[in-house]
C-alpha cells in the first residue's frame, strides 16, 4: 500500500552532504517503490518556493530565518499554518524527519502528532553526554523523540546513542544503514559483471588486474574536512612517519578546513611537498575520480555515525585503513579494511601493514566493487524503511513489528503504537524531566491549540489538494492508483 | 524508578552480570528521573527467555563459539596484546565460575574493555557461525540478516557502555583536612573587614593594627627566612653527598638552567655570569627592578614577588638549585654574605613598599573619594569575593594550575581595600588599611603555603587560630566588648567545624549522582606522541 511521505529536514540541496544526499536517494528509491515523497526543507539562497526534482520529486522550500550553518531559528509554533498547509494539500499519512539539529524536523514532528500523523525520525549522528552543547540537545532531543512512532539510526552504536540520549524502548528503533550508489564509485579498470559470467568456482577466475611489485609506488588517499574530530592531528602526526617508514608511497589528501594550516605547516617542516599533494577541498562527483588513484583510503575520524566514505572507498576498490570509533567497525567486512586505534604509534603500525599486504598482491582489492555493491544499495535501504512505515502505519501487525519472539512471554502492547490522544501525549512529555516536562506539555498543549485554531480560521475544505505527479503503473504493484483513488 | 537513586558508581566491567538485565528500566529511566505519571517504561527483557539465550541454545554453543580461540593467533595479536589477552582470558573464567553458579549462563560476562576489538570477535562468531548455527544475530550492517531491524540483541547492547569510568570517591577526612585552605583563606578576609569596620567606628586605632599586622609579618619572614635556608642547606648536602665538587660541571649546569628559571624575570638577566652565585645577584637586581616601574601597585607585587620568585628558585628543576648551591659550596664566605645580601634587599624593598605607600596614601585617599558610599560597599563586597573565589587554593607545587591566575585574586583585594580606603578619615588610616591589606591578602598567602608544606601541626594550629580570631572580630564588631569577642570565637569555631564537615559530607553524599555514561559514540581521544609545532 503506498503511502505519502513527507521528508522534513533543514538540510537538502543544494547545500551538498551525507544527509542530503541520503534524503534524495531514498526519497527517489520510495517513489520508485510507488510511494509519493515530498521534501519540506527551509529556503536557501536563490531557492525558494515549490521545485521539483527528477521522478517528480517535489521540493518546498520554506522561507525561515536561518540562524547557524543551515539551521532554522527553533521557534516552536512559527511553522505551523505553513505545514499544516503543504501537509493537508499533499494529503500527507507519514512525516519522517532527518537529524536531530535540525530544528525544522523537529517542530514538523510535534506538528504531525498534533495533526494526527504518524512520524519517523533518522537519527544520523553521534553525540556524547559530557559537554553543555550535547546537554542541550539531547534535551531537544528527547522533546522531538518523545511522541514519535519510530526512530531510525544509520548504526548499531548510533542506535545505542540514539536509545540512551531520548529514553527510547530500543525496540522503537530501527537500524537501517546508509547506501552508496555503487554505479558512481567504481574503479577505474572495472568491466561490469554481467549475468552470463556467472563465476563456476568460488573463486575468481579472472586474474588480478595489476599486480602491485614491490617498487611500485602505492598511493595513499584522505578526503575528508580538515576538522578536529576528523582525526587531522593524527594525519598530520602520522604522515611524516608513514613517508619515511615505507618508501615509495604517496599520499593525496582532498578536503579543507581549520586544520588545513597545520597540515601545510607539517609538509613544509618536514619538505614533503613532492610525495604530498593537497587537492583542497573536492565536489562529491569528483570524489570517485580522486579516489582511482590511490591504492589504500585512510580515514583518521575521531567519531563517526556511519562513515559512508569508507564504503564509498571500497566500492572504489581501495583498501580502507581506519580507526576503531563509532559506528566504523560495523560497516565494512574484515577483508577489506584494517582498523587502527585512533593512535598515532597504531595509526602508522595499521598503514603499514595495510601497504605490505597490498604489496604481497594478498588482498583483492578487485573485487570489492562487486562485493559492496552487494552489501548496501539504497533500493535495500528503501524497502527496510517501507516496512518501518508499515509497522507504524499499522499495515504489519504491532507484534509482528515489535515482538518478533512470542515467546519471550512480555507484553506486547506496551506503549509503542503512540496514541494520538492528547492526555497520552501529555503523559509521554511529562516524562520527560521535573521542569523539562512541564515545560514540553505546555508546549504541546499550545500546540494543539493553535491546531484548533488553524481548523476554525483556514477550514481544509479550503486547502486545494495537490495533483499527484503522473506516474507509470509500476509493473509489479498495479494496484496502486485504484487504491489512491478510493482513499480520496 | 527508584532503584537510580541507590545506585552507586561502580565501574561497569565490575558488575556487568547484574547490570546488563535491568538496561532498560535502569539506564534509561537513570537519564532523567521521571515522575510517577510517567508512562510505563517496558519491562526489561528478560534475558532468559530470549531464543539466544534460552537454556538447549546455550547448551549447543560451545565455548569456542563465543570466545576466539586462544592459540589461534591473528596478525593483529602483535599489537593488540594486551587488551585482547585480557578480553580472552576474563570471559573464560567469567563464564565457568557463573555457569556453575547459575546453572544457566542468563547473566552473561562482561566483554571486555572498551578498547577490545569487538569486531574481530564478532567476525570470528560469524565464521564459526556460518559454518554451525545460521541465527546468531551480529552486529555488522554489511550482512544480510534474517533479524527485522528493529532486532535488539539483549546480549551485545550496550556491551561497551561504562558508567563513572575515572571517578574517584572522596573521603570524608581528606575532604575536611582539604578545606582547611580554603577557611584559612575565608577567615583572614574576614579579620581583614572587621578591622576595617572597627577602624571606621574608631573602635580600633590603625596604627596598633598595622602594628600588629606588621609584627606578625617580620615573625613569618623570619620563619620563613630559615625554612628557606634549611631546605637549601639540605639540598646542598644531597648535593654533596653526589659528590658533585666538579667546578666546571656545575657552572656549565647553572648557565644552561639559568635562562629557562629567569624567563619570568625578564630583564638583565640573559647576560648574567655564567657562575652559580651570578644567579642570585642577577634574581636580585631584577627583584629590586620592579617597584620602581610602577610603585602604587607593583610595589606590593615586587614584595610578593621577592619570596616566590625564591620559592620557585629552591623548587625549580633541581639541576639549577644543585648548580647553583654546588657553586655556594665551593666558597663558603660569599655564601652567608649573599644570604645576607639577599635578606638586606628583602628589607630594602620592604622599605621600599612602605614609603611609596606612605606618599600615595593622600592619592589613595581622594581616588574614589566622590563615589557614593552604597556603591563603595557593593564594589568591595564583590572584590573580596571575587578574591575568594579566585583565590589559587592548590599546594603551588606540580601541575595545579588554576583557571585564573593568582594576580586576579590579589589585585580583586587590593582594589577593594583601595575603594575602602576612601572612606578613611585621614591618611594615617589610609596608609595603614592599605599596608595591612598588602600583609593580609599578599604575604599571608604565601607563607600560609609555605607553612602547610613545612608542617601539618603548624598548619592546622594557624587555622584554629584564624578562626578564632576571625570568630572574636566578627563579635567585637557585633557588640563590643571581650565577652562578646570571647562568644564570638566560641560560635565561629563551632560553626566553621559544623560547615567543614557538613560541606564535605555533602559532597560525598552528592557523588552518588554522578552519572557518566561513556560508550563508542563518543569521540575518541587521539594519542599523539610528538607535536609538530
Amino acid at each position: 500500500m503506498p503511502y505519502n511521505i513527507a521528508m522534513v529536514s533543514d538540510f537538502f540541496f543544494p547545500q551538498s552532504g551525507g544527509i542530503e544526499s541520503h534524503i534524495y536517494q531514498l526519497s527517489s528509491k520510495l517513489i520508485d517503490r510507488g510511494h509519493k515523497v515530498i521534501i519540506i526543507t527551509h529556503a536557501y539562497k536563490g531557492r525558494t518556493g515549490v521545485r521539483y526534482l527528477t521522478n517528480g520529486l517535489k521540493i518546498y522550500h520554506v522561507p525561515f530565518f536561518v540562524i547557524y550553518r543551515e539551521t532554522t531559528f527553533p521557534t516552536v509554533f512559527s511553522f505551523f499554518p505553513i505545514f499544516r498547509n503543504i501537509v493537508i494539500r499533499e494529503q500527507i499519512d507519514i512525516v519522517h524527519g532527518h537529524a536531530s539539529l535540525s530544528s525544522f524536523c523537529g517542530e514538523a514532528i510535534l506538528h504531525a502528532r498534533t495533526m494526527g500523523l504518524r512520524t519517523v525520525f533518522t537519527d544520523h549522528s553521534l553525540f556524547g553526554f559530557a559537554d553543555a552543547a550535547s546537554i542541550l540537545t539531547n534535551k531537544l532531543l528527547k522533546f522531538t523523540l518523545s511522541d514519535v512512532d519510530h526512530a531510525i539510526c544509520v548504526s548499531h552504536t548510533c542506535k545505542e546513542n540514539t536509545v540512551l540520549r531520548a529514553s527510547l524502548d530500543p525496540l522503537m528503533v530501527s537500524v537501517i544503514p546508509n547506501a552508496v550508489v555503487a554505479e558512481n564509485f567504481c574503479p577505474l579498470s572495472y568491466t561490469p559483471r554481467t549475468h552470463d559470467q556467472i563465476p563456476i568456482s568460488p573463486a575468481d577466475p579472472r586474474p588480478s588486474p595489476t599486480p602491485i611489485g614491490p617498487d611500485d609506488t602505492i598511493t595513499i588517499v584522505v578526503i575528508s574536512r580538515l576538522f578536529y574530530n576528523k582525526g587531522t592531528d593524527l594525519l598530520i602526526a602520522a604522515i611524516p612517519r608513514i613517508l619515511a617508514s615505507n618508501p615509495n608511497t604517496r599520499f593525496i589528501i582532498a578536503g579543507s578546513g581549520p586544520k588545513a594550516i597545520d597540515l601545510e605547516q607539517m609538509l613544509e617542516r618536514n619538505v614533503l611537498q613532492d610525495k604530498v599533494e593537497m587537492l583542497g577541498s573536492v565536489r562529491h562527483e569528483e570524489v570517485r575520480d580522486v579516489m582511482v588513484r590511490g591504492h589504500i583510503y585512510l580515514h583518521p575520524s575521531l567519531t563517526e555515525a556511519f562513515g559512508t566514505v569508507i564504503v564509498e572507498a571500497a566500492s572504489c576498490g581501495l583498501y580502507v585503513v581506519c580507526t576503531r570509533v563509532g559506528g566504523i567497525p560495523e560497516v565494512l567486512p574484515q577483508h577489506m579494511t584494517t582498523f587502527a586505534k585512533p593512535e598515532e604509534d597504531d595509526l602508522v603500525v595499521a598503514t603499514s601493514k595495510a601497504i605490505t599486504a597490498l604489496r604481497s598482491n594478498k588482498v583483492r582489492t578487485d573485487r570489492f566493487h562487486d562485493q559492496v555493491k552487494m552489501m548496501y544499495s539504497w533500493r535495500d535501504v528503501a524497502e527496510r524503511t517501507e516496512r518501518v512505515y508499515q509497522g507504524i502505519i499499522g499495515d504489519i501487525s504491532p507484534s509482528e513489528f515489535y515482538g518478533h519472539y512470542p515467546e519471550q512471554g512480555w507484553d506486547l502492547s506496551g506503549d509503542r503504537v503512540r496514541s494520538f490522544a492528547l492526555i497520552d501525549r501529555l503523559k509521554r512529555y511529562y516524562g520527560c524531566g521535573v521542569w523539562a516536562g512541564k515545560l514540553f506539555c505546555l508546549c504541546v498543549v499550545i500546540d494543539f491549540l493553535i491546531f484548533v485554531f488553524l481548523e476554525m480560521w483556514f477550514p481544509r475544505a479550503n486547502i486545494d489538494i495537490a495533483r499527484s505527479w503522473p506516474k507509470k503503473q509500476p509493473m509489479d504493484k498495479p494496484r496502486t492508483h485504484t487504491i489512491r483513488n478510493n482513499r480520496t | 524508578m527508584k532503584r537510580k537513586k541507590e545506585k552507586t558508581p561502580q565501574r561497569k566491567s565490575k558488575d556487568a552480570h547484574y547490570f546488563k538485565p535491568c538496561v532498560n528500566a535502569s539506564i534509561l529511566s537513570s537519564m532523567t528521573p521521571p515522575p510517577s505519571s510517567h508512562p510505563p517504561i517496558p519491562p526489561p527483557i528478560p534475558v532468559d527467555t530470549h531464543p539466544n539465550r534460552s537454556p538447549n541454545s546455550t547448551s549447543s554453543r560451545t565455548p569456542e563459539d563465543r570466545v576466539p580461540d586462544p592459540d589461534r593467533l591473528a596478525p593483529e595479536d602483535a599489537y593488540f596484546a594486551p587488551s585482547l589477552s585480557r578480553a580472552r582470558s576474563a570471559p573464560t573464567n567469567y563464564d565457568d565460575t557463573l555457569r556453575s553458579l547459575n546453572g544457566d549462563a542468563n547473566l552473561h560476562p562482561p566483554r571486555g574493555v572498551l578498547g577490545a576489538d569487538p569486531h574481530r570477535k564478532d567476525v570470528r562468531k560469524l565464521g564459526a557461525g556460518r559454518r554451525r548455527r545460521k541465527g546468531a544475530w551480529k552486529k555488522l550492517l554489511w550482512v544480510k540478516q534474517s533479524y527485522p531491524d528493529n532486532y535488539t540483541d539483549t546480549e551485545t547492547f550496550l556491551d561497551h557502555l561504562q558508567r563513572n569510568p575515572r571517578v574517584r570517591p572522596y573521603d570524608f577526612w581528606p575532604l575536611v583536612s582539604d578545606s582547611t585552605v580554603i577557611v584559612q583563606h575565608v577567615c583572614s578576609v574576614v579579620i581583614f573587614v572587621c578591622c576595617f569596620v572597627d577602624i571606621v567606628q574608631d573602635r580600633v586605632s590603625p596604627v596598633s593594627v598595622v602594628c600588629w599586622g606588621s609584627v606578625g609579618t617580620a615573625v613569618g619572614w623570619i620563619l620563613w627566612d630559615n625554612w628557606i635556608w634549611k631546605e637549601q642547606t639540605d639540598l646542598s648536602n644531597i648535593n654533596g653527598a653526589f659528590g658533585g665538587d666538579d667546578g666546571s660541571s656545575s657552572s656549565s649546569v647553572t648557565s644552561t638552567a639559568n635562562p629557562s628559571t629567569n624567563d619570568t624575570q625578564a630583564n638583565g638577566t640573559k647576560d648574567s655570569p655564567i657562575h652559580g652565585l651570578g644567579l642570585t645577584m642577577a634574581a636580585n637586581s631584577s627583584k629590586e627592578n620592579l617597584p620602581h616601574q610602577s610603585p602604587d601597585r607593583n610595589g606590593h607585587i615586587g614584595g610578593a614577588v621577592d619570596p616566590t620568585a625564591r620559592a620557585g628558585l629552591s623548587s625549580a628543576p633541581s639541576s639549577a638549585v644543585a648548580g647553583e648551591i654546588d657553586a655556594q659550596d665551593i666558597d663558603r664566605s660569599p655564601l652567608f654574605s649573599s644570604r645576607n645580601r639577599q635578606r638586606l634587599s628583602t628589607v630594602k624593598s620592604a622599605f621600599l613598599i612602605y614609603f611609596a605607600l606612605l606618599g600615595l596614601s593622600p592619592i589613595l585617599k581622594s581616588l574614589t573619594k566622590s563615589t557614593a558610599s552604597d556603591s563603595i560597599w557593593a564594589m568591595s563586597c564583590w572584590l573580596l569575593i571575587m578574591n575568594i573565589f579566585s583565590f589559587d587554593y592548590g599546594s603551588g607545587e606540580g601541575a595545579g594550575a588554576t583557571k585564573f591566575p593568582a594576580s586576579l585574586s590579589t589585585n580583586a583585594a587590593v582594589m577593594a581595600s583601595t575603594v575602602l580606603a576612601s572612606r578613611l578619615p585621614s591618611t594615617t588610616h589610609v596608609f595603614s588599611l592599605m599596608l595591612f591589606s598588602m600583609e593580609v591578602f599578599g604575604l599571608f598567602p604565601i607563607f600560609r603555603r609555605q607553612l602547610r608544606q613545612k608542617s601539618w601541626t603548624g598548619h592546622v594550629c594557624l587555622t584554629l587560630a584564624l578562626v578564632i580570631i576571625a570568630g572574636g572580630a566578627v563579635g567585637m564588631t557585633m557588640s563590643g566588648g571581650w565577652a562578646s569577642a570571647i562568644i564570638g570565637s566560641f560560635l565561629g569555631g563551632i560553626l566553621t567545624a559544623l560547615a567543614m564537615g557538613g560541606c564535605s559530607w555533602w559532597l560525598i553524599s552528592l557523588q552518588k549522582y554522578k552519572n557518566v555514561v561513556i560508550g563508542p559514540w563518543d569521540p575518541a581521544r587521539p594519542i599523539i606522541r610528538r607535536h609538530w609545532n
